[in-house]
């Protein structure tokens, strides 16, 4: 009673704080958001030990520095997840108590609820061989254990995959650690569609035709990646295999072919086609033949995005004047307005649950913000609080954000949890727009 | 411990309260595209001096008129219009020639969007001259939306020069 009479007393403090109605800020707006939509609850602290060798033989300088990746990437990881919060290593506290190796004990005090150790071996030298093990520090008891073996070249896959673990033994759910994120990077005036690993590694190029492509949108089996190319001149639908490099041409018709989105069942694909004059929005089959024009007027209607069932399609329409998110049902029918609030809402793409609608809203200052708003148009949330972002994706676990931003100058591709933390910069070339954020698998 | 939950039932209300009472954001006031003086008409000696009966010359792409648009529009200014006028008299005076008319958007706003906007403008460009009498065969259009800038800085002045229309000729 005392502890609930003390939280009372901070909470009318609190409340009648002038700087509280003051701020109204996009703080209490993020609360609510995290609140009402995501469940939010604290991230988990968890301590991930340096991995340690085991094995009997003499090990190099080359194994130590291996093992060493492994546990920074395990670490990135885990500090990245939106569920969890990475416990730093306090030097000051191992130096005050004198502690030479954190023991369970020790991770306790310095916060961790959980504790990852790592174990390393290298059976033949080629191959290096990781045991894992999660402790509990309320009992420090062990609540899962695995191992791992890969050539040693593909550490950074089993570092991802000892994440994906993690994530699965303390939440239940798939882990995002092994998802690509594909995206546009400017290389001299050419612009070539590039695809990284999550965290931003092994970029590589899946065009180098020189032209001009834009807008890459992965397949729901994330085998391919459909986008427009100017290749041809004008500029036309094309899909490329992720794996092998093939590029297909998909759309011949006269006038601009753009904004590629496919359906979730991989049946169906929604763009934009300018062929009679205006941008008006079709579905078209995979082959790149019309099978429906969904809109008909004499505005702008552009960017659809299917939502995750593939029962709607959200895309922008400038019919009002300005260009403002809406949606409509994926046969073109009962288009409705979403947005309001903010002059200039563009790009909309949905949560991963398809209870929302993520997109770009110029709000204030100029500023374009990435904001969310529910299906049914009411509930608006801002989202960035630094503005000058564009074509914010969700991951497919829903918790996180890929976008662009221009924050620091140039143009680069950020990552952060939905509530906007553990915000990450994927790519350091400053000329990488477009990020669309690839399935698990 | 009743009583303390109808206090913070009703601390909550009030908070809830001074929430609502909070003033909605002030209304964004759009940064207007300050009219620019575009020195786009020709040197007038190149369209009127011209023997009707002569072989045509070479035309020139830098001839042709850039026509420049205000933000988020594609509806012709007066000022466009005069340029449209210059290149309506080019047209005319060189029959062979097909031209395209490529439109561009400055950095604001996002990818898709500018595309389509950009097709806009050059479509705008391009109804104009046909209704001047300009046969629809002899233009054709494309966007480039925000990908091609001629000036790549982050300011009116620059987003002012890169709202525009660009004729390249196609064949003569």
């Amino acid at each position: 009673m005392t502890k609930s009479k003390f939280s009372f007393f901070v909470l009318i403090l609190l409340l009648t704080s002038p700087t509280f109605s003051f701020a109204q800020s996009d703080d209490v707006r993020n609360i609510h958001f995290d609140t009402i939509t995501t469940g939010y609850v604290e991230p988990t602290p968890i301590g991930v030990d340096e991995m340690k060798y085991v094995g009997n033989e003499y090990i190099d300088k080359t194994d130590s520095s291996l093992m060493r990746y492994v546990t920074r990437i395990v670490q990135r990881d885990i500090d990245f997840y939106a569920d969890f919060d990475l416990v730093p290593i306090d030097s000051f506290f191992i130096k005050t108590y004198e502690i030479l190796e954190l023991d369970l004990r020790g991770w306790k005090r310095l916060g961790a609820d959980y504790v990852l150790k790592l174990e390393a071996e290298f059976p033949g030298r080629r191959n290096m061989r990781v045991y894992w093990k999660l402790y509990y520090t309320f009992n420090y008891r062990r609540i899962d254990k695995g191992r791992f073996e890969v050539h040693r070249d593909e550490w950074r896959y089993m570092a991802h995959r000892i994440s994906n673990e993690i994530v699965r033994t303390l939440t239940g759910e798939k882990g995002i650690f092994l998802t690509k994120v594909a995206y546009v990077k400017k290389i001299g005036k050419a612009k070539e569609i590039a695809i990284a690993d999550y965290d931003g590694a092994n970029e590589r190029l899946l065009t180098k035709n020189g032209s001009i492509n834009l807008s890459p949108t992965f397949s729901p089996n994330g085998k391919e990646i459909f986008f427009t190319s100017y290749l041809e001149t004008d500029p036309k639908l094309f899909k490329v295999n992720i794996a092998s490099g093939r590029l297909t041409k998909l759309t011949d018709f006269p006038g601009l072919a753009a904004a590629p989105s496919v359906s979730p069942n991989g049946k169906r694909l929604a763009c934009v086609l300018s062929k009679d004059g205006n941008s008006e929005i079709y579905v078209l089959d995979m082959k790149g033949r019309i099978k429906r024009r969904l809109t008909n007027n004499r505005s702008i209607d552009t960017a659809p995005s299917w939502s995750p069932n593939g029962k709607y399609i959200t895309f922008t329409s400038d019919r009002s004047g300005r260009p403002q998110v809406y949606m409509m049902d994926s046969d073109g029918h009962r288009q409705r307005r979403l947005t309001y609030e903010g002059k200039y809402n563009d790009s909309p793409s949905w949560s991963t649950r398809g209870d929302r609608v993520i997109f770009v809203s110029r709000s204030k200052r100029g500023r374009f913000d990435i904001a969310s708003i529910d299906t049914s148009g009411i509930d608006y949330h801002i989202m960035t609080e630094v503005g000058m972002n564009e074509n914010p994706h969700f991951s497919p676990d829903g918790k996180h954000l890929v976008f662009t931003s221009t924050r620091l100058g140039k143009p680069d591709i950020f990552t952060m949890d939905v509530t906007g933390r553990h915000q990450r910069r994927l790519t350091r070339t400053g000329n990488c727009t477009n990020p669309v954020w690839g399935p698990i698998d | 411990m009743k009583r303390f939950n109808v206090l913070m039932t009703l601390a909550l209300l009030f908070a809830f309260m001074m929430l609502a009472a909070c003033p909605p954001p002030t209304p964004e006031i759009e940064p207007e595209a300050t009219s620019i003086d575009t020195t786009t008409a020709i040197p007038e000696d190149t369209v009127t001096e011209e023997e009707p009966e002569a072989p045509p010359e070479i035309i020139k792409e830098s001839q042709f008129a850039t026509v420049y648009f205000d933000f988020d529009k594609s509806n012709l200014r007066s000022d466009s219009k005069s340029g449209l006028d210059a290149n309506y008299d080019l047209l005319m005076q060189f029959p062979d020639v097909m031209v395209k008319i490529e439109g561009h958007c400055d950095e604001r706003g996002t990818v898709e969007y500018n595309l389509s906007l950009g097709e806009k403008r050059a479509t705008s460009c391009k109804d104009y001259l046909v209704g001047l009498g300009i046969d629809a065969s002899r233009i054709s259009t494309i966007s480039y939306g925000k990908e091609k800038p001629v000036d790549a800085g982050h300011n009116e002045a620059a987003w002012d020069k890169n709202r525009r229309c660009e004729f390249k000729i196609v064949s003569q």
